[in-house]
């Protein structure tokens, strides 16, 4: 492990004020999950690291509450706090779906939901679920705060909006109303300790068995973490039916090629998201019949 | 180097080191406490687990200037002198102990679920030891031997 200063400041303006310092090599550190292993492995995206900054006592960006309508869940949350959190059970049970298959215990009880994210792997487990939920990230430096869409922040594998001087301290997530009902579903290649090779997050409204809207959002079988804009667009107005499932999940398909391209593992990924999101929407809406 | 400050099995410490190294080898290297084993070393083994203020975390993956302030309890502190906690004689009673090297994580993430949850449910046990792989396997023995420990701990 390389010899690397340690910062822990006590609050965000302390923080904004240690980032501002760009002479320095500084990168953020929270539940260590990623940048821990990263040191360790030598990853090119913390060499030459001389500063870490460690964000688990600023006590801003750790609560959970209500603000301004939205649920407001501050970026240093660990999966353990969201998990236990009664305004994420209440109001947004397929985040707290996928927290719930991070992991393990012990990651759960140091990772955070914004260093989910923040580095923009494929595989974040958190992403799909909060794609569905329309979450916008609240964004400050010393001199600025911002707030986008989650979608918009993250640009490409490993690449996001993120500055260098800039810390996200924020995830806001409007409340979605009582009558969306939706699912979560992950595969990997065992229960625990997996990292996610098809991660699935469904959001739905139907009006009588019509579909009102939809939400789709898959991981680790994209690039990145994404929606499906055109397939929402084409599943909107139409009736919940097995038949309309399944061309429902075909299409997904489509969609995913036209994102990743034709992959080596294409010819048995694919069939598997499709067979897989058919069954989540029929469990969904078995649910509720 | 740092002067780091710390609760070490109910001991106030200060202590001189690097800052990043890992919690892992500050407590084999410096302290001499080797129960807290080394296996993967990138979080998904559990072998490193120790309790970090009442929680179960890997030690693999915390930096030592990381646990200033904090409460850090290791296997050693587990046992009441030389009489063994109820989980730890029933690891033996319930042959939950092959290899042996799993066994200290194993324990201590049991520890932790009890204190938090003194009648878990198998699934419950289940999700709390999913982070403690035992490559001898023995996991049927590990959740039988934590299951009578909750019953015995409960019922005193």
């Amino acid at each position: 492990m390389p010899s690397i200063e340690i910062l822990i400041p006590k609050s965000l303006n302390e923080a904004l004020g240690i980032l501002s310092d760009q002479n320095k090599v500084l990168k953020i550190i929270a539940g260590g999950t990623d940048v821990v292993t990263g040191l360790k492995q030598e990853s090119n995206r913390f060499i030459n690291t001389e500063v870490l900054v460690d964000v688990n006592h600023i006590a801003e960006i750790k609560e959970i509450e209500r603000r301004n309508g939205k649920i407001s869940i501050g970026a240093a949350s660990t999966f353990s706090e969201i998990f236990k959190d009664q305004i994420v059970s209440n109001e947004l049970p397929i985040l707290k779906k996928a927290v719930a298959t991070i992991g393990n215990l012990q990651i759960r009880n140091r990772a955070t939901i914004a260093g989910n994210f923040v580095n923009n792997a494929p595989c974040a487990d958190t992403v799909p679920a909060l794609l569905i939920y329309n979450a916008t990230i609240e964004i400050e430096s010393i001199n600025s705060k911002r707030e986008i869409p989650l979608q918009e922040f993250l640009q490409a594998p490993y690449k996001t909006q993120l500055k260098k001087d800039e810390i996200v301290t924020r995830i806001n997530i409007p409340v979605p109303p009582k009558t969306f009902i939706g699912d979560f579903y992950k595969l990997g290649r065992r229960q625990a300790v997996a990292i996610s090779r098809i991660t699935l997050a469904v959001l739905m409204e139907l009006n009588e068995n019509k579909i009102n809207e939809i939400r789709i959002a898959a991981g680790a079988v994209t690039p990145i973490g994404t929606r499906f804009p055109e397939l929402e667009k084409f599943a909107k107005g139409n009736e919940v039916n097995d038949n309309f499932f399944k061309a429902l999940a075909s299409k997904i398909g489509e969609e995913i090629i036209k994102l990743t391209g034709l992959r080596w593992s294409s010819e048995y990924k694919l069939p598997a998201v499709q067979q897989m999101f058919y069954q989540t929407l029929n469990r969904m809406t078995k649910r509720i019949k | 180097m740092i002067n780091l400050e710390f609760i070490l099995n109910g001991k106030q410490i200060t202590v001189e080191t690097e800052p990043s190294i890992r919690l892992l080898d500050l407590l084999r290297d410096k302290f001499n406490l080797t129960g807290t084993k080394e296996g993967c070393g990138i979080g998904e083994c559990g072998a490193c687990t120790v309790l970090m203020n009442g929680k179960a975390v890997n030690s693999c993956l915390i930096l030592a200037a990381q646990i200033e302030g904090s409460e850090i309890v290791t296997i050693e502190e587990i046992a009441n002198g030389n009489e063994l906690h109820p989980l730890q004689k029933n690891f033996l009673k319930y042959g939950a102990v092959q290899c042996g090297f799993c066994s200290p994580a194993m324990v201590l993430s049991a520890y932790a679920l009890l204190e938090e949850n003194p009648n878990p449910t198998k699934e419950e046990i289940k999700d709390a030891i999913a982070g403690n792989l035992c490559r001898c396997t023995g996991y049927k023995q590990i959740i039988e031997a934590i299951s009578e420990s909750a019953k015995e701990l409960t019922t005193r």
